[in-house]
Order: C-alpha cells, then sequence, then structure tokens
C-alpha cells in the first residue's frame, strides 16, 4: 500500500505533470498533422527523455501516444485524410459533420469518446496487469521463449498482405538485434570489423530510421507541393448547438462507447491485431445495433464515438502483454518497450517486484493524461485544428531534421545518425515492396530476450531436446504458433484464389511500371 | 517492370542475401561455441533460415504460378496505383528513385560535411537544399526556415540538454 500511495505521489510531482502536460498537448498537435503518427512521435522524442527520470520520461511518452491517437481524429474530421488508418473509421461520419459546419462538433465528440474509452482501458489495465503478472511470474525460460516465437509468428502479420514477408522481415529484424556481444561468451558477433557495432544497434536511431524517416521520404512524394492548399476551411458554425456536445447527445451514446470500449481492450490484450481492428470492429458494431443504420456515414455522433473509443482503449490495453509478459503488442508499445530499456527496466512481471513505486507511479501518469487530454482538447481544440494547414515545404524539412538530430542525440555520434538514414533508406524499401516493418521492429527488440531464453533452457536442460516436451504450457504455446503460421498460409492461399487475375499478362508487362 | 518481377527479383536478392550470411557473414563473425549453452550462431543462423526458406517458397511459389499458368491475386500481382478499388493504407508502390535521391544525397553529405565543417553552416545549406529538393522556391521562406531551426536546434541542444552539436565548435 506504502508503494502504491508513493508511487502515485510520484506521478503528482510538478515535473511529472508538466511533462505529462506537454506530452499530450505535443501529441495531440502532432497527431493532428497528416502523416504522422504516435509511434513515429514516441521515436522522434525519445532520445529527448535521456535527460529526465524514468517516471517523467515514460509519462511524457505515454502522454505523447494518448494526445496523438485524439490528434488523429482531427484531420480525418477536418480533412478526411485519417494520419492513422485507425482514425479512418472516425472520418465516416465526422467529415460529413464538418461539411454541415458542425466540424467542431465532431471533434468534441471524437474528444469525449476518445477520453472515454481510454479512461475505462486505464482503469483495467491497472486492476488486472499486477494479478495476472503475478500469475505469468510461473514461467520458466521455455515458456518466454515459446511465447516469444508466438508473439513473433503473430505479429508478422501486421503491416503487410503477406505472412512469408512478415516472417522475412521479423527474421531480419531478429539478426539485426543480435548485433553486438553474444551474451554467454561476452564476445563481438555480426560486428564486420566495425567497432561502433561493438555495442549492437541502439534502439533509437533504427527506430527513428524505420518509422520516421522512411515515413517522411513517403510523405514527400506525396504531399509535394500539395500539404496547405486544403485548407479546412468553413469549418466550425457559430451556433452553439452546432459546436457543442450536449449532455444528452453524450449520454444517448452511453452503451456504444461502453461496448467501443470493451471492443478496444480486448483487441489492444492480443499482440498483433492493433487499433485499426478495434475502430473498424467497433463502428460496424454500433451501425449494426443502431436503429439509424442507414444515418451512419452521413453524419452520425454514435459512428465517430463508436469508433474513437474503440481506438484510444487500445493505447491502455496494449500495455497489459507489456506489463504481464513482456512483449509489445503493437509499435507504440513496442518503443515505450525500448524507452523502458533506455532507463533500467526491463518490461515484464518482474517489473511489478523491482519497481513497484515506479509502475505505479506510471499508473499514476496515465490517468492523469487522461485528464489532461480531456483539458487540453476541451480548451485547445481551434488552437491544434490550425496544425492541419501547416505547408509541406516548413513542416517536413523540420521532420527531416529533428530525425537527423534526434538520432545524434542518444551518443553524440554522427555513426548513429548513418545508422538512421540506413534504415530510413531500408524503412521506404520495406514498404514499397510490402515487407512489414511493424515485424522487423519488434523481432529486433525482442531478439536479445528470445536468445536469452533459449540459451537459458538449454543451459538449464543440458542440452536435452525434449525439454519443451516437459513442459505443457511451453509445448502448446509451440503448437499454437505453428497452427498460426499453417493457418495464415492456408487462409492466404484461400483469399488469393478469391480474387484473381493472370500472372501470365501481368508478367508480360501488362502494366508499365518503373 | 511489374509487381511480380519485382518481387521476384526481391524474394532473390534476400536469399542470396541469406546464402552470403549463412556461408560467410555468420560463421566469420560469430564467435566459436565455448562449449557449454547454445552456439552463438543458433539465433543468427535460425533468423537467417526463416529468410532464406521463406524467399525460396516465394521464388517456387511465382514460378510455379507462371509455369502452370495459373492466377495470382490482385493484391499481390499489381500496383495499387494500377488497382481501380481504392488501396486502404498500403504504402505498396513503384520506388521512385529520382524523389529518393533528391532527399538521401543531401542527408548522406551533411553526416559526412558535418565532422568537418561547422554545424550552423552545413545545417544551414543542407535545409536550403532539401526545401529546394521538395519544391520549395520561394527564397526569403527557405532561408528564414533555415536559419530558425539550425537556430532553435543549436539553442535546444547546446543550452537545453547540454550537447555539442555535431562536428568544429565555432562557439
Amino acid at each position: 500500500m506504502e508503494m502504491i500511495i508513493a508511487g502515485l505521489l510520484d506521478s503528482l510531482s510538478p515535473a511529472s505533470l508538466m511533462f505529462v502536460f506537454i506530452g499530450v498537448a505535443l501529441g495531440v498537435l502532432i497527431g493532428a498533422i497528416p502523416g504522422i503518427n504516435g509511434p513515429m512521435a514516441i521515436a522522434l522524442f525519445i532520445p529527448v527523455t535521456y535527460y529526465m527520470s524514468a517516471l517523467t520520461a515514460i509519462g511524457f511518452l505515454v502522454g505523447l501516444n494518448k494526445g496523438a491517437f485524439f490528434g488523429g481524429a482531427v484531420s480525418a474530421v477536418l480533412l478526411r485524410t485519417p494520419g492513422t488508418p485507425e482514425a479512418a473509421a472516425t472520418s465516416w461520419d465526422g467529415y460529413p459533420l464538418t461539411q454541415q459546419g458542425k466540424g467542431e462538433k465532431a471533434l468534441r465528440m471524437a474528444l469525449y469518446s476518445s477520453v472515454a474509452g481510454d479512461f475505462v482501458s486505464t482503469l483495467v489495465l491497472i486492476l488486472i496487469a499486477a494479478p495476472l503478472a503475478a500469475v505469468a511470474l510461473f514461467m520458466g525460460p521455455a515458456e518466454i521463449f515459446a511465447l516469444i516465437s508466438l508473439a513473433l509468428t503473430v505479429i508478422a502479420g501486421i503491416g503487410t498482405n503477406s505472412i512469408g514477408r512478415g516472417l522475412m522481415a521479423a527474421g531480419f529484424g531478429i539478426l539485426a538485434g543480435l548485433v553486438g556481444t553474444e551474451p554467454v561468451t561476452a564476445l563481438p558477433r555480426l560486428t564486420f570489423d566495425i567497432y561502433q557495432f561493438g555495442s549492437g544497434l541502439s534502439l533509437i536511431p533504427v527506430a527513428i530510421g524505420l518509422l520516421a524517416f522512411s515515413e517522411i521520404l513517403l510523405q514527400l512524394e506525396k504531399f509535394t507541393g500539395k500539404v496547405g492548399a486544403e485548407h479546412a476551411a468553413n469549418t466550425f458554425s457559430k451556433k452553439l448547438e452546432d459546436r457543442l456536445v450536449s449532455f444528452k447527445e453524450f449520454f444517448s451514446n452511453t452503451k456504444t462507447l461502453l461496448r467501443g470500449s470493451l471492443i478496444g481492450i480486448g483487441v489492444g490484450a492480443m499482440p498483433g491485431l492493433g487499433a485499426p481492428v478495434a475502430s473498424f470492429m467497433s463502428y460496424d458494431q454500433a451501425m449494426k445495433r443502431s436503429k439509424n443504420k442507414d444515418e451512419f456515414g452521413k453524419g452520425r455522433l454514435e459512428g465517430i464515438g463508436a469508433s474513437e473509443s474503440a481506438n484510444s482503449a487500445v493505447v491502455a490495453s496494449s500495455m497489459i502483454p507489456l506489463f504481464v509478459l513482456g512483449i509489445p503488442g503493437n509499435l507504440a508499445v513496442a518503443m515505450l518497450m525500448g524507452a523502458f530499456m533506455i532507463h533500467g527496466m526491463q518490461p515484464g512481471p518482474l517489473m511489478f517486484q523491482e519497481n513497484a513505486q515506479l509502475m505505479y507511479g506510471i499508473y499514476g501518469s496515465l490517468v492523469i493524461a487522461s485528464i489532461f487530454l480531456l483539458v487540453i482538447g476541451q480548451f485547445g481544440l481551434r488552437y491544434f485544428c490550425k496544425a492541419v494547414n501547416i505547408p509541406a515545404m516548413i513542416l517536413y524539412p523540420i521532420v527531416v531534421f529533428t530525425c537527423i538530430m534526434g538520432a545524434y542525440l542518444g551518443k553524440s555520434s554522427m555513426f548513429d545518425v548513418g545508422v538512421m538514414l540506413a534504415f530510413g533508406f531500408i524503412g521506404y524499401f520495406m514498404r514499397k515492396f510490402d515487407y512489414s516493418y511493424v515485424a522487423f521492429l519488434i523481432g529486433f527488440i525482442l531478439a536479445p530476450e528470445w536468445e536469452r531464453a533459449l540459451q537459458q533452457v538449454v543451459i538449464i536442460s543440458e542440452h536435452d531436446t525434449y525439454m519443451f516436451f516437459q513442459r505443457p504450457v511451453a509445448m502448446g504455446l509451440m503448437a499454437l504458433t505453428f497452427f498460426v503460421i499453417a493457418r495464415t498460409f492456408w487462409k492466404n492461399t484461400k483469399g488469393g484464389k478469391k480474387q484473381q487475375v493472370e500472372v501470365a499478362a501481368s508478367a508480360a508487362g501488362e502494366h508499365k511500371g518503373d | 517492370m511489374t509487381r511480380i518481377k519485382r518481387d521476384l527479383i526481391a524474394y532473390l536478392v534476400i536469399a542470396g542475401f541469406s546464402i552470403l550470411m549463412l556461408t560467410w557473414g555468420i560463421p566469420t563473425y560469430t564467435p566459436a561455441h565455448p562449449g557449454y549453452g547454445a552456439s552463438p550462431a543458433l539465433v543468427p543462423n535460425v533468423a537467417v533460415g526463416i529468410m532464406l526458406f521463406m524467399a525460396c517458397l516465394s521464388i517456387l511459389r511465382i514460378c510455379m504460378a507462371i509455369l502452370r499458368n495459373e492466377s495470382i491475386s490482385a493484391e499481390e500481382s499489381e500496383f495499387p496505383e494500377d488497382m481501380k478499388e481504392e488501396a486502404g493504407f498500403t504504402q505498396v508502390g513503384r520506388v521512385k528513385l529520382f524523389h529518393l535521391a533528391s532527399i538521401m544525397v543531401p542527408s548522406v553529405l551533411l553526416v559526412v560535411a558535418i565532422e568537418y565543417v561547422a554545424y550552423i553552416f552545413v545545417s544551414f545549406i543542407f535545409l536550403m537544399v532539401l526545401q529546394y529538393a521538395i519544391g520549395c522556391r520561394k527564397c526569403l521562406q527557405s532561408v528564414v526556415v533555415s536559419v530558425a531551426l539550425t537556430a532553435v536546434l543549436y539553442i535546444v541542444m547546446r543550452y537545453g540538454f547540454g550537447v555539442p552539436v555535431p562536428g568544429p565548435q565555432l562557439f
């Protein structure tokens, strides 16, 4: 109990409050800019947190992520340009409201729904993470190895249409994660005689390159000379009923919000699904259960509430696998995992024993971030809307240069900037060729832990290859891993037959390209 | 070049890289097995093995489809911009090499030049070039953005974080 109170008091310290506030405000601002999302913002700002205490840093990044999730709705509602996939469902009803001059009302509904979903999800995280972590402590290295194998397989399907390419990306990520010092012999491995590789590839330059720099390379293709041309004009009506969401309007959607939150919690707690799935699933359910199905897509507040409550609920619930098992379920959490490691913590069930006070401080920061999101959104909404009109000519050079300096900041090394550029280049091709950079990054982050677990299994079992058969949970998880691979291959083959074009015609060069 | 052809080339490159790593990279740059625990080469071999296996499987699948004149889903065989329906959120598309070079070349030059020339000069020139590359032709705007950004980051790094900016220190 003392730990809980001390942790919560830590989260109420002026520095912590200030950085959570800055994080949320920055997150909303960044999320509102089309093309910049939460994980990218976290990657860019992790170097800044080197100079903060662990609690302040995590609070800041959590606030950034929460803010960016809501911020994504701003461009979706005002421009029908969702900055992130999960905001797409919000635009279906948000943009029609903007066309009716009710953009502010749509954004306020998105804000209240986001806060509601986020708050419920945070409470669930607080209530169940610690008890589940206590159970997870009974897992040995064999179970951890099997669990990471399963997670890598599930995650291989994210961000690509092909699990085969996802697995290749995960394999490449694992390989990159193994560069550096080998854990058993403590000798350099895969360093190719480059001494800077001796301590391994740092997460920050790799993440900034893959997430931010490669994204900017792509955005510049699309937006050069165009961003800023599309203004959110005639957005806000001056009538009060067109600007504000009444209590009646909000509470008439309570069921939808609750359902959306529960869907978001369920989806977020499962590694690999992510916020877009929650958002679309919740929207679909809201439409099916509504008495006014025909009004969906024409500017219905219920549609916005369903989408936003679900995708915001994913933010906190996706931390459940991180806190309980030490496995990131999506990209934003993978970035947070990196931040935990940078600040000397190994995410997983042991965190509740080794860093109990800090964990409760983080819980406090999560709740505070939700409150700040409501306050900042309530009073600053109109100002954040201006972010969607920042011209590309000004915005993108700033982001490119921030990527470069962010990569430099970690070790004050231009070598890391080179690494960042290399991974930006690789990331550009990965995206263009449909290889999952999410699978790569999660493979990169989990590789050392995966190898450590394997080494422990081999050493404990004294090279007994039947070790896994003696551990039913590990065996079950490995069986599940093979089942997931087989099922996905089968589904891909079956799905491929539905929509067919002649490969011979394609190979003959029917479509002229580069 | 069609997407199928491009993918085939990519799989061949991945397979080639994997074979190179398995036969030269991993054996040469991995310490010897100390006699206890798993071999230090085991996990790298498994990771590269997965890449090689999946690449070979994909090559085989495409070759079989071509030989049997079978069909492959439009999602896999066409570029999204060629498809009639919306491409959704996928960023799959044709590589625009000139665009890529216009950003990457100045960035690489910045990394090299900053070690020899002071941060302030190199950053200013880099930002000017970058803005020109992305289509900005407003001279005053370019200068203002370049000067402001260079100065802000200098102040933040030097006085905010206490980190020296890269390259020779002028002041």
